[in-house]
């Protein structure tokens, strides 16, 4: 009995090994989110891009828009019909037989990166696009819509403190209910210190990649 | 004779001497015939001017080599030497040339597309006329060229440089630049008329992508990247998330700016069905602040200018002692055209186009690229090609 029990015990300890060793590096645990889900971006960078091919590579389905204001948010699967225009992109993907336009939004994911050119084509600057998020972030709290921060553009997206992309991350990180953030993002720990600081639960994931099936276990009902 | 007229004379000689030197240097280099050897996998050899008879019998005209699979599948063109004075691109699609053997769909090479530009030099910075790489049987050496085709092929230049269709006043030298003058039209300028050759074929052959491969500045923000226009960004945007974690190198995407014409991946997503994609690697040896413009800067990336302007950030690269090696750029374009046909074939099943007996990036850094050329003397004459 005594040895069963040894081996069982020494079974149970190489499992638990060897599924820490598979987690990806940095990680918590992996909060689970809902459908129907809106990605949008704070700060304009074609990171978003990479959020939404990232999506649809582990076949989530959602909505994009790049600037939504609260109107748009509120109004739900479809934004409201909105098409894309000079300075505006939509996009609808969401599974709308399961969740008819209208439906609200249960989870926004923001890609975190200021890009000049990107917010320039907008028409915004970067104020304009700090005060757009606390809005949007506001209705999100009192809607309980769940947010994650995803931020993947390495050293490229980050900054001296007060810079642009500096402002994008302290006008979205510790507001998010979960964070993804790669390692060259966050090689001087700031994330690591918003998570402790706010205690949001951060993945550190070594490439932007590790993002599908990171997406896929959040998504995972 | 008086002194006067003696030193008048004196000096036109040494004017003489130095053109009719210069002269013989540069007519030897614009008649130089590189080797290209086709490999195993080539089944067809075409010229450019069979898509456009206007290029037929000028320097402009060039070899298209096809590598048709057993199975029916999709379609590649892979362009190198658009600009000829970025070399990687040649050297990448040579080693495709030699070694790719097609499974599935086909492999459409153009090795030399601005053939007239691979005739030209660039004097004023001092360009070498040729380079070499080293192999196990010897050396293989190349013409080195210019960006823009050679005034001698077409001239003269306008003052400036009306786009077609689009009418955008472009530069003046853009008119013999082949990635300013996508996508060209039968009756325009000669270096109109091979981007036109270059959509011919395309649009006849039903190519399902397009791979046009650069070199660029470490100062300059569009390099080591993929640009891609928006229909080809998802495949770009996945082969750069694959090849930085699998292979370990950064290959940022750019996106094609809609609202600057003539350029390889704006017009040809605009003016066919291809997905178009433009390769580029970090290529000191065109960037201004450099030393002298030699061989072993361009075979080695490494310059001290350079270095000290890494250790101020005005790079747009990361930069060290190790410069950037040509088996680097190259080995960046293998992985990332392989990497390319990948994403499309996972994603469009029945056009996919299967290609072995390509190295990828950590193979050619190891062995370098010489080692992946063959030796000519081995080869049958009727795979040799001179260009």
């Amino acid at each position: 009995m005594k040895k069963i029990t040894r081996t069982a015990f020494y079974t149970v300890i190489t499992c638990g090994f060897i599924l820490y060793l598979a987690l990806p590096v940095g990680a918590e645990e992996i909060p689970k989110a809902k459908y129907p889900i809106l990605t949008t971006s704070a700060g304009q960078s074609p990171d978003v891009t990479t959020v939404n091919i990232v999506c649809e590579e582990a076949e989530i389905k959602y909505d994009y828009c790049d600037v939504p204001d609260i109107e748009i948010l509120s109004a739900g699967v479809g934004l409201a019909g909105k098409e894309s225009g000079e300075g505006f992109h939509s996009e609808v993907h969401s599974d709308l037989e399961k969740f008819p336009a209208g439906t609200p939004y249960k989870t926004m994911i923001i890609a975190i990166g200021a890009s000049l050119k990107g917010m320039g084509a907008s028409g915004l600057t970067v104020n304009d696009e700090v005060n757009r998020l606390k809005k949007i972030i506001d209705y999100c709290k009192d809607n309980e819509i769940f947010i994650i921060g995803v931020h993947v553009g390495g050293v490229s997206k980050r900054g001296a403190q007060g810079s642009d992309n500096e402002k994008m991350i302290d006008a979205v990180a510790p507001f998010t209910d979960y964070l993804i953030v790669t390692n060259d993002s966050n090689k001087d720990g700031r994330f690591t210190d918003i998570a402790a600081e706010k205690n949001i639960p951060l993945t550190e994931i070594e490439f932007a990649l590790n993002l599908v099936e990171i997406l896929q276990q959040v998504f995972t009902e | 004779m008086p002194k006067q007229w003696k030193i008048k004379v004196i000096l036109i000689l040494i004017v003489a001497a130095a053109v009719i030197t210069a002269g013989i240097q540069l007519y030897n280099h614009r008649h130089y015939r590189m080797l290209l050897t086709a490999g195993p996998g080539v089944t067809k050899v075409h010229m450019l001017s069979d898509y456009c008879s206007g290029l037929k019998g000028t320097m402009a005209d060039t070899h298209v080599f096809f590598l048709k699979g057993k199975e029916p599948g999709g379609k590649m063109l892979i362009l190198a030497n658009t600009h000829s004075n970025e070399p990687a691109s040649l050297l990448a699609a040579l080693i495709f040339l030699e070694n790719a053997v097609v499974e599935k769909g086909t492999l459409i090479i153009i090795p030399q597309f601005n053939n007239s530009g691979g005739r030209n030099t660039r004097p004023g910075d001092g360009y070498p006329l040729y380079f070499e790489i080293q192999t196990s049987w010897g050396t293989k050496k190349f013409r080195m060229g210019n960006r823009d085709a050679s005034p001698l092929d077409q001239w003269p230049d306008p003052d400036v440089y009306v786009h077609y269709p689009d009418k955008q006043l472009l530069s003046f030298l853009d008119i013999r630049n082949t990635n300013r003058t996508w996508p060209g039209r039968p009756n325009g300028a000669l270096m109109e008329k091979v981007t036109y050759a270059a959509m011919e074929l395309m649009r006849t052959e039903k190519v399902d992508m397009t791979v046009d491969i650069h070199g660029a500045e470490t100062m300059f923000p569009v390099t080591n990247c993929i640009v891609a226009p928006e229909k080809a960004i998802r495949i770009a945007t996945m082969t750069s998330l694959t090849l930085k974690a699998r292979e370990g190198f950064d290959n940022h995407v750019e996106p094609s700016p809609s609202g600057f014409r003539g350029l390889s991946h704006r017009e040809i997503g605009d003016f066919s069905d291809t997905l178009p994609f433009l390769l580029e690697a970090p290529l000191p040896f065109l960037d201004q602040p450099t030393g002298p413009k030699t061989v072993k800067l361009l075979l080695d990336g490494k310059d001290p200018f350079l270095l000290s302007l890494a250790k101020k950030n005005k790079l747009f690269v990361p930069y060290d002692e190790s410069g950037w090696p040509m088996e680097n750029r190259v080995g960046q374009h293998c992985s990332a055209v392989l990497e390319l046909l990948r994403q499309f074939s996972r994603k469009s099943p029945d056009r996919s186009i299967q290609v072995k007996n390509v190295p990828r990036y950590a193979g050619i850094v190891k062995n370098g690229v010489g080692y992946y050329y063959h030796n000519p003397a081995t080869i049958n004459k009727k795979d040799l090609y001179f260009n």
